[in-house]
């Protein structure tokens, strides 16, 4: 029962792990909170329930959905957030409500404003035991992808040029900008690794609810926000810590709460994020230079 | 200034949305106001919903209005799925002069929404809001149209006791009436019966991770052969698949909001799941005619019995005026209220002697192979349904 649930625990921070440092990166480079993150999640899953009506084949389908969420991204940066560079923390905070609400409407207005069934294969539906406890190939499959996409990240930022250039961006942008490095590469690329990651959380939310709908990314960016605030706002280690610490608090309380207190669940789970700011208003982890908000 | 802008804008969206045909020129006009979602949760449920009834009225239009006297100017606005936004856009609808007032699908909006229309006497009618306790939330401008909650859940309690099940568990949300009640509903019948709850559960509504709960039902001491909830789009999709995924086959059982083309698309996954609906097409029924007409009209199948519950409520209004004789709200109100065996299109609809929950069949149905199948029609012995 208990390992079990830890699983769960671990299989759900995984999912804002990747949502939270999606949002970290880009914050770490432009100050921008994206808060229409969540609409790239949006856009994966009609991409992918799009490519399997087609016919597709299913993992094709999930590397074009994936994809689709880089190229949306950088597209998102292109078209909207790039216009408004140095603009005020408020400013690009107010754009990316307008990118958020105006996605919103058109998958509402251009596909459905009712959820749409993805026909997750069956064998990501199946269970397989271990020893006393079963687990599921869902749960199983979001661990692993949350692991090796956070190890490929990290190893993309420790060991290639572009990702030392984004280290040191995040620290002092003007600085690597003297040193020759091309301010739009750096942009484009927090942009990107930020879509690929919304793309593979939203491949791993959608494969645990079966069907995709315009409002789906509010909730997801929502958990992303408060677990890269709680790890500590620009900082992806932090992110990272948040994303888990988020998935962990709320898998256990679901749990372990009576059933006359677990309406009140998500009340305690702030009240908790509250009382962790007050202890570490940095958050758990924070970013290296206190962020220019 | 800005009232002015906020007036010629509602000018613009009547003369838009304005449900006209060529009227005589001696034609009175009624006005009714629909505050019903078109974007947002609600906006699967309203819309088929509204569908149904702007047929209605398109026909009714055609004959003369409502009992062939009074024109009806129908006025759409969207409430967004918001309860705040509802009670803003029923304000709006009541300024523009609506006698009558049609609110969303669930029970906190159109609770919203009664509040306004309570005091003016305006009667209300939602689409498809299904709380018992709704109508005695507002008072007695409040009418359900659809079999109310109790009346389902009761339905399916006698199915699931007759299937020989004994054992439930009960997955609520605390978010919504309809979510946090149904289930209640049906284990009070299922005890009374014989049954036993052998664990509750929650979860939040559009948060869907269950994997908490789904291992709670796993490390139940005592097994459920059922799980009974209300969830719908997008949590029942999530559940299901997340309940199945950990590996538990214990058969699940809903209600009406589970009839959606939605949850038929999740195919084998919803097998044998058993829900509810408002009426059933057997062959040459005045369902089937209906549905025939309803493709004519909108250019597509019904994709629920939402549509035809809609057309009823059209029904049902020129039913009234024509008893109340006039355009009163309050005697449009008291024709409703008495309202006794009227002939709709799924069956006799019956207000009298209710608390404005209307009396009407309730059919049973079963998904099987990715299709919708019948099972049976029930209406439930008035003395086995709950209070609410």
């Amino acid at each position: 029962m208990i390992a079990q649930q830890i699983i769960n625990a671990v299989s759900l921070g995984g999912v804002y792990a990747l949502l939270a440092l999606g949002l970290a990166i880009v914050f770490s480079i432009v100050g921008l909170i994206n808060f229409a993150h969540g609409e790239l999640m949006t856009l994966t899953g009609y991409v992918l329930l799009a490519a399997l009506i087609a016919g597709v084949p299913f993992p094709a389908a999930v590397l074009l959905a994936v994809i689709c969420a880089a190229v949306g991204a950088v597209a998102m940066e292109r078209l909207a957030f790039r216009p408004m560079r140095g603009a005020s923390v408020t400013s690009l905070l107010l754009t990316s409500f307008a990118v958020s609400g105006l996605l919103k409407v058109i998958f509402q207005n251009g596909v459905s404003a009712r959820p749409q069934a993805v026909a997750i294969p069956n064998w990501m539906t199946g269970a397989f035991s271990i020893g006393d406890f079963t687990i599921g190939v869902g749960p199983a499959i979001s661990i692993v992808v949350s692991i090796v996409a956070l190890i490929a990240l990290e190893f993309f930022l420790k060991r290639t040029v572009t990702g030392t250039a984004m280290r040191a961006a995040a620290e002092d942008f003007d600085v690597v900008r003297l040193m020759g490095i091309p301010a739009n590469r750096i942009i484009a690329t927090a942009f990107l690794l930020s879509g690929l990651l919304a793309g593979l959380a939203a491949m791993l939310w959608v494969a645990s609810r079966a069907s995709v709908d315009p409002l789906m990314g509010f909730t997801p960016v929502l958990k992303a926000f408060i677990a890269a605030v709680v790890g500590g706002l620009g900082s992806l280690p932090g992110a990272v810590a948040g994303g888990f610490l988020l998935g962990v608090i709320e898998v256990l309380l679901q749990a372990t709460l009576p059933a006359a207190i677990a309406p009140y669940r998500d009340a305690i789970v702030l009240s908790g994020v509250i009382a962790v700011l007050l202890i570490r208003p940095q958050g758990l982890i924070p970013a290296v230079r206190v962020q220019r908000s | 200034m800005r009232h002015i802008r906020k007036r010629s804008a509602l000018l613009t969206a009547i003369s838009a949305i304005t449900v006209a045909t060529a009227a005589p020129a001696f034609a009175e006009e009624i006005i009714i106001g629909a505050a019903t979602a078109q974007t947002g949760g609600l906006a699967p449920y309203d819309q088929p919903a509204l569908a149904g009834l702007r047929m209605a009225i398109d026909e009714l239009n055609a004959k003369g209005g409502l009992a062939g006297k009074y024109k009806v100017n129908l006025i759409i606005k969207d409430t967004r799925s918001d309860t705040a936004q509802t009670a803003t856009v029923t304000q709006e609808l009541i300024d523009a002069g609506a006698k009558i007032m049609i609110t969303p699908c669930d029970a906190d909006p159109s609770i919203s929404a009664g509040q306004l229309t309570q005091p003016l006497g305006i009667p209300s009618l939602t689409l498809c809001g299904s709380a018992p306790v709704l109508t005695q939330a507002v008072g007695d401008v409040m009418f359900g149209t659809y079999p109310a909650d109790n009346l389902q859940a009761t339905a399916v309690a006698d199915f699931a006791i007759a299937e020989g099940k004994r054992k439930v568990f009960l997955l609520t949300s605390p978010d919504a009436t309809y979510v946090a009640n149904l289930p209640e509903y049906f284990g009070k019948v299922f005890e009374k019966k014989g049954g036993k709850i052998v664990g509750r559960g929650t979860f939040t509504m559009n948060q869907p991770d269950f994997s908490a709960e789904i291992t709670n039902i796993k490390g139940l001491a005592e097994q459920p052969d059922l799980i009974m909830t209300a969830a719908y789009e997008p949590d029942f999709p999530a559940f299901i698949q997340q309940l199945r995924g950990a590996g538990i086959n214990i058969p699940v059982y809903g209600a009406d909001a589970i009839g959606t083309p939605t949850i038929k698309a999740l195919g084998k996954l919803v097998d044998g799941v058993v829900y509810t609906a408002a009426g059933y097409p057997e062959a040459g029924s005045k369902l089937e005619a209906f549905n025939a007409a309803f493709a004519k009209h909108a250019g597509h199948a019904p994709e629920s019995t939402y549509e035809v519950n809609g057309y009823e409520i059209g029904l049902i209004l020129d039913e009234a005026v024509k008893t109340a004789g006039s355009d009163d709200p309050k005697a449009i109100r008291d024709a409703i209220a008495n309202l006794k065996d009227f002939e709709g299109i799924t069956g006799k609809i019956t207000y009298a002697g209710t608390d404005r929950m209307p009396l009407r069949p309730v059919v049973l149905m079963r998904y099987e192979d990715g299709e919708p199948k019948y099972v049976e029609t029930v209406v439930p012995a008035a003395a086995d349904v709950p209070a609410p």
